[in-house]
């Protein structure tokens, strides 16, 4: 009786943030079937964990588990993801290039490409984007998620958005666009 | 401030994590000096269209489906992870979810009551996908399909220009009526507005957090209206101050 009173209370916590959570893992994961897995998993964890919460903010909470059980995931699936990456690496970092822009498509490409370009992000640097523009989360509970201090989600944004401007699949499109009677 | 200080601020500035001063500070910089303008309006831009053009993955009916699953049905999850009994609890919490709210409104006061039904209903419709039973940006087919269904006539506001789409509506119960639940959307969130007809002088919106959700309530045009999302406190009541304001 009272596990099921305490189980209920956590899926009234969870439930209302389940898009966040799977959003997130999507973005993660970079694939829908591998998302719910891990969203699947990051449910089992939080009904574990549950006892544990006290605070005030759910979802917070609740994408810091998720986050490890997307983490754990990819550490056992696609090793090569979770490698921290420094400044050196990330010059030599490839962008997937399949875009087929059609000329009088433009902007649908262009809005393609952006997708594509923090897709393309590697795995830190996307997080903090998906969190910051997509979750609108503030710094500190970004910071909370990921367990790395402050100014780390902001030098992480801030290498983010470098990336993204000067993201090849943008470019690429803008060249296209620029280039038309080529 | 120096163009070296305010670069150093742009994307807390663009974030909204600075505070009034320093805010007012960049600002000022940046409205006076070129680089540190454009610096602005390219961070700006980027953040506008990222939220505009990279897709936000919402839940899959599949997921819903293998979470609110008996746990003799569900399917497992692939790979070594072992499967515990989850779809009991969530089974149970979406089902007792109205059950639960109403058990707990008992024990509390009327204002709080109608919050928590609300934010119940509110989750409810996102978590069984039926978010509108008439869809449509339309208010003139929005409201003649509310008041057939319904003992009066909400009002229904078409907010397109301040970046508030209708998506169409849906009746919800309150406190036992049934009322009006108009479905907006700005960027990624979802804003239901439940309206029933109250008598009294207009009230301005109030904002309280309910749940990890905000919950404005006001009353215009002898309506009450209560607005729920996850938007922020300051967009939610500016948004509140618009659809109660009496035209």
């Amino acid at each position: 009786m009272r596990e099921s009173a305490s189980n209920t209370r956590f899926a009234e916590v969870v439930l209302p943030h389940l898009d966040a959570a799977y959003n997130y893992a999507r973005w993660l994961t970079r694939n829908a079937q591998d998302a719910e897995d891990v969203v699947q998993e990051a449910c089992v964890r939080g009904l574990r964990y549950f006892g544990g919460f006290r605070g005030d903010n759910a979802r917070t909470w609740f994408l810091a588990v998720v986050r490890n059980a997307c983490f754990d995931w990819l550490r056992r699936n696609r090793p090569a993801e979770v490698t921290v990456v420094d400044e050196r690496t990330l010059e030599a970092f490839p962008a997937p290039a399949r875009l087929v822009p059609e000329q009088h498509a433009i902007e649908r490409a262009e809005a393609l490409a952006l997708s594509q370009a923090v897709a393309a992000l590697p795995l830190t640097f996307r997080e903090v984007v998906i969190l910051r523009e997509l979750e609108e989360l503030s710094y500190k509970e970004i910071a909370r998620i990921a367990d790395i201090p402050i100014g780390t989600v902001m030098s992480r944004l801030a290498r983010a958005r470098a990336l993204l401007a000067h993201s090849p699949l943008l470019r690429a499109v803008g060249e296209s666009a620029a280039g038309g009677t080529r | 401030m120096n163009c070296d200080d305010a670069s150093v601020r742009m994307a807390a500035y663009c974030d909204g994590e600075l505070d009034a001063v320093a805010s007012a500070d960049v600002e000022r910089h940046a409205a006076g000096c070129a680089r540190c303008g454009q610096q602005r309006a390219a961070l700006l831009d980027l953040g506008k269209r990222i939220r505009e053009e990279v897709p936000y993955h919402t839940t899959p009916k599949s997921l819903r489906e293998r979470l609110m699953a008996p746990a003799s049905t569900a399917p497992r999850v692939r790979g070594p992870w072992r499967w515990a009994g989850l779809g009991a609890a969530f089974g149970a919490a979406a089902t007792a979810l109205a059950i639960f709210v109403a058990g707990e409104v008992l024990q509390r006061n009327e204002h709080d009551a109608l919050s928590r039904q609300v934010v119940a209903n509110h989750v409810r419709s996102s978590l069984t996908g039926q978010r509108v039973a008439v869809v449509s940006s339309d208010r003139h087919t929005v409201k003649p399909w509310l008041s057939a269904r319904l003992d009066f006539a909400p009002p229904v506001k078409d907010l397109a220009e301040k970046g508030y789409s209708l998506e169409g509506a849906r009746i919800e119960a309150l406190d036992g009526h049934a009322v009006a639940a108009l479905v907006y959307r700005h960027r990624n969130h979802t804003i239901d507005v439940f309206v029933r007809p109250e008598s009294g002088a207009d009230v301005p919106p109030s904002v309280h957090t309910f749940r990890g959700f905000n919950v404005a309530r006001a009353r215009g045009a002898e309506m009450a209206m209560w607005i729920v999302s996850d938007l922020n406190v300051e967009e939610l009541t500016a948004f509140a101050a618009d659809i109660a304001h009496r035209e």
